[in-house]
């Protein structure tokens, strides 16, 4: 089966320094991944150079099967992907309310107004904000912010969602009830998704499988529970000490 | 077959939306600032070797000499106002800082000449308080480099206000854990302000290298009047015009590289009124005496304009208005709102781009700046080569060619604005549109200019003031009975009745206040976070 989304041999240096190093990667149609790393490990580039916003020195991008970026060169411009993203900071519009919020990506796709309102509406339910249509991100508290943004990215049924540790603000009660949420959204529409943090707990909650990355690599790829049986750094080894702990 | 091609031409052009966009706002630029000077470059040779010949007299350089050591003494003198006072707005609790800004700030709206002529109302041998020794004085080197220290200081005040109410809080709380006030002002504050004060330094020189209607009204010889008067008047000589223009070419050059070493990216710096809410540094025993001395400052800035509008009325000149004042201010509004209208769309695109590192934006920017920089009568004189010819003579004899003029010298004001703003707006915005599948002409207009709105409109108020209070380019070239307000002012300031021509300077003061203040109304409030 083709891969919705493959990283093969990626290099992405930033004047001398390697912030991405041979990393190869592959998301299966409709599988979640986590991706999991320490700080400045180059989580966030691997997903930039994913939707296109960051062009990697050496190594292909492949979106379902087709190439998007290749060695230095940008193949498929980031609007043309059909991709979603959920920014850490959500980066909702705030001039738009949360129907305008929505049905911007819609209209790109070049929906008619009947089917951007029916989907709208849909989506906004599925996420507990019916009669929100109006409201401007300003006026929404965070836990709602976070619901306009994973409704937005999924309104459209994209290719993929890249979600750029969208919970890490939160508190943890919040966060229980968001994973929840995003959980149960990827799943029934059998969204594929790649959703990067630094919390092993996040991972394990909304991954199929993890990978985890250090300077620029991915050193270990699989299950919770093959990461537990074999941890192959000191890292992986302290995330799920945490990680037994906090359970 | 045809429509195969037609479709993967529409595709192509798709693909380069953004760089199509940035070329044609570009292109504006060039057109508008590149060429004249340009063209200047060819016409000098074409000028002829009698023309070249001024150049060998020893008169034109000490002309230079003297306008480069007024123009550093002028910097000099606003860069010591403007300092102290930007840190007292920005930082510290002065009574009413606000009121003191914009009193203080005003007077840097206006053509400076016209501060000359108030001054003139008050120390002329005939002013309010004037005798020979004030007018003496006035008319002198030390006259004008005071009135231009006083018009352009506020230049300075702005700057450091702004780049250290923009400046991270945490910056000078860190430091006034374990430093004294005084301590964090100049080891902390001013030193992170510095590309700001070389910016603002730097346009400061460049507006007094440029000054012609203040030299020229206190008689004082300076480089650009030799300019002007080889363009009119009794000493016409186009050519040595051309040629005059010579030596001024390597300060602009000059001073675009001090730009580009000593400010650069800082440029961009992100200003805003956030700091004006933190606490503010304590005065205590000095607030009293420092107050005192702050609103003098700005005092003596609008002390002239008190001065015009006594004189106005005194001697019945606002009765006498409107047979004197003409279409002047029409052409003055219409034009500057048309080039800013320019301005503000084309600092949209590049300032956006500049903001956003994205190739030929930061050269166009520099562009920007080199026209800026340049002195008004290099400037002025490549507008000229440009558009006096008889494919463009219909233009050139509109007031289209004052449009031109105001883009040219004031498409800087507008990329610099709308940079420093969008640096304020997350890059995750555009980002989150362009993954939405959005082409870059739909980011621009539906997420960039909103979510920007405010800071763009500001930028387009701005420049609408810039070509308002411009003189020294346009009276190089106005059309025939078209000139802009000040032009006007100037022009009858040698022989026409003085009450009208203190009038006519009052509704100069006027126009710009009210353009202010409907603009400062109309700039959309700013929406909660």
């Amino acid at each position: 089966m083709t891969a919705a989304i493959e990283l093969e041999g990626i290099t992405l240096r930033y004047s001398e320094r390697r912030v991405i190093d041979g990393l190869s990667l592959t998301v299966a149609p409709g599988e979640v991944l986590a991706l999991l790393g320490p700080s400045g490990s180059g989580k966030t580039s691997v997903l930039r150079i994913i939707l296109g916003f960051a062009t990697p020195q050496t190594g292909t991008v492949r979106l379902s099967g087709e190439v998007a970026s290749q060695a230095g060169r940008l193949v498929v411009l980031p609007e043309e992907r059909g991709l979603a993203v959920v920014f850490q900071d959500l980066a909702l519009w705030p001039h738009l309310s949360v129907a305008g919020n929505l049905a911007f990506g819609l209209k790109s796709r070049g929906a008619t107004p009947r089917e951007r309102e029916a989907r709208i509406q849909s989506t906004l339910g599925r996420v507990g904000l019916a009669g929100k249509e109006r409201s401007h991100p300003g006026q929404l508290s965070g836990g709602e912010r976070q619901r306009v943004a994973i409704a937005r990215a999924l309104v459209r049924d994209p290719r993929a969602v890249l979600l750029d540790e969208p919970l890490s603000n939160l508190d943890v009660g919040l966060k229980r009830e968001l994973l929840s949420v995003f959980r149960d959204l990827l799943k029934e529409r059998r969204t594929t998704a790649l959703y990067v943090t630094h919390d092993l707990r996040e991972a394990a909650a909304l991954g199929d499988r993890i990978a985890v990355m250090e300077q620029g690599r991915i050193v270990q790829e699989g299950t919770l529970e093959s990461l537990r049986a074999n941890p192959s750094s000191g890292f992986v080894r302290t995330l799920l000490d945490d990680f037994a702990s906090a359970s | 077959m045809a429509e195969a091609v037609g479709r993967s031409l529409r595709r192509a052009l798709l693909r380069r939306e953004q760089m199509l966009v940035l070329a044609a706002a570009g292109a504006i630029v060039l057109l508008a600032s590149a060429l004249p000077l340009a063209r200047l470059l060819t016409e000098i040779p074409a000028a002829g070797a009698a023309a070249l010949g001024v150049l060998s007299t020893l008169r034109p350089w000490l002309l230079l000499i003297r306008s480069l050591v007024l123009a550093a003494a002028v910097t000099g003198c606003a860069v010591a106002i403007g300092v102290p006072l930007g840190l007292l707005i920005a930082r510290t609790d002065l009574p009413a800082r606000r009121a003191l800004w914009m009193l203080h700030a005003f007077p840097m709206f206006l053509p400076p000449f016209l501060l000359a002529l108030g001054w003139f109302q008050f120390l002329g041998r005939e002013g309010f308080l004037g005798s020979q020794a004030t007018a003496r004085l006035l008319f002198s080197e030390v006259g004008l480099v005071v009135v231009l220290a006083l018009a352009f200081s506020p230049v300075v005040t702005s700057m450091i206000a702004l780049a250290l109410l923009g400046m991270d809080a945490s910056f000078e709380e860190a430091a006034r854990v374990t430093a004294r006030p005084w301590r964090v002002a100049t080891r902390i504050l001013l030193p992170a302000a510095r590309p700001a004060l070389a910016l603002a330094a730097i346009v400061v020189f460049a507006l007094s290298v440029s000054e012609l209607g203040v030299p020229m009204f206190f008689r004082v010889d300076v480089f650009p009047a030799a300019v002007f008067a080889r363009l009119g008047g009794i000493q016409y000589a186009p050519g040595e015009a051309f040629a005059l223009v010579v030596p001024l070419i390597p300060i602009a050059l000059g001073l675009l590289f001090l730009e580009r070493r000593l400010v650069g990216a800082g440029s961009f710096a992100v200003a805003g009124l956030r700091g004006m809410s933190r606490a503010p540094i304590p005065l205590s025993g000095w607030r009293a005496a420092l107050a005192a001395a702050s609103w003098s400052v700005a005092f003596a800035g609008a002390l002239p304009l008190a001065a015009l509008a006594l004189r106005a009325a005194r001697g019945g000149g606002f009765g006498k208005l409107p047979q004197w004042i003409g279409q002047a201010p029409w052409t003055s509004l219409g034009t500057a709102v048309v080039a800013a209208t320019v301005i503000a769309a084309v600092g949209l695109v590049l300032g956006h781009g500049a903001a956003r590192r994205l190739r030929g934006a930061l050269t166009l920017d520099a562009l920007a700046v080199l026209a800026f920089v340049t002195p008004a009568s290099v400037l002025g004189v490549g507008l000229i080569a440009v558009w006096n010819r008889p494919a463009t003579s219909a233009l050139y004899a509109s007031v289209a060619i004052l449009v031109i003029g105001y883009i040219a010298r004031y498409a800087v004001v507008g990329i610099r604005a709308v940079a420093s703003v969008v640096l304020q707006s997350a890059v995750h915005l555009e980002e989150a549109a362009a993954a939405a599948g959005a082409r870059f002409w739909r980011r621009l207009v539906r997420i960039i200019l909103p979510v920007n709105l405010r800071g763009i409109a500001a930028a387009w108020l701005l420049a609408v003031v810039f070509c308002l209070r411009d003189f020294e380019t346009a009276v190089l070239y106005y059309p025939p009975g078209r000139e802009p307000l000040p032009v006007r002012i100037f022009t009858l300031e040698a022989n026409g009745p003085p009450p009208v021509v203190a009038a006519l300077a009052v509704a100069q003061v006027l126009m710009t206040a009210l353009v202010l203040a409907a603009g400062v109304l109309l700039v959309p409030r700013r929406r909660p976070e």
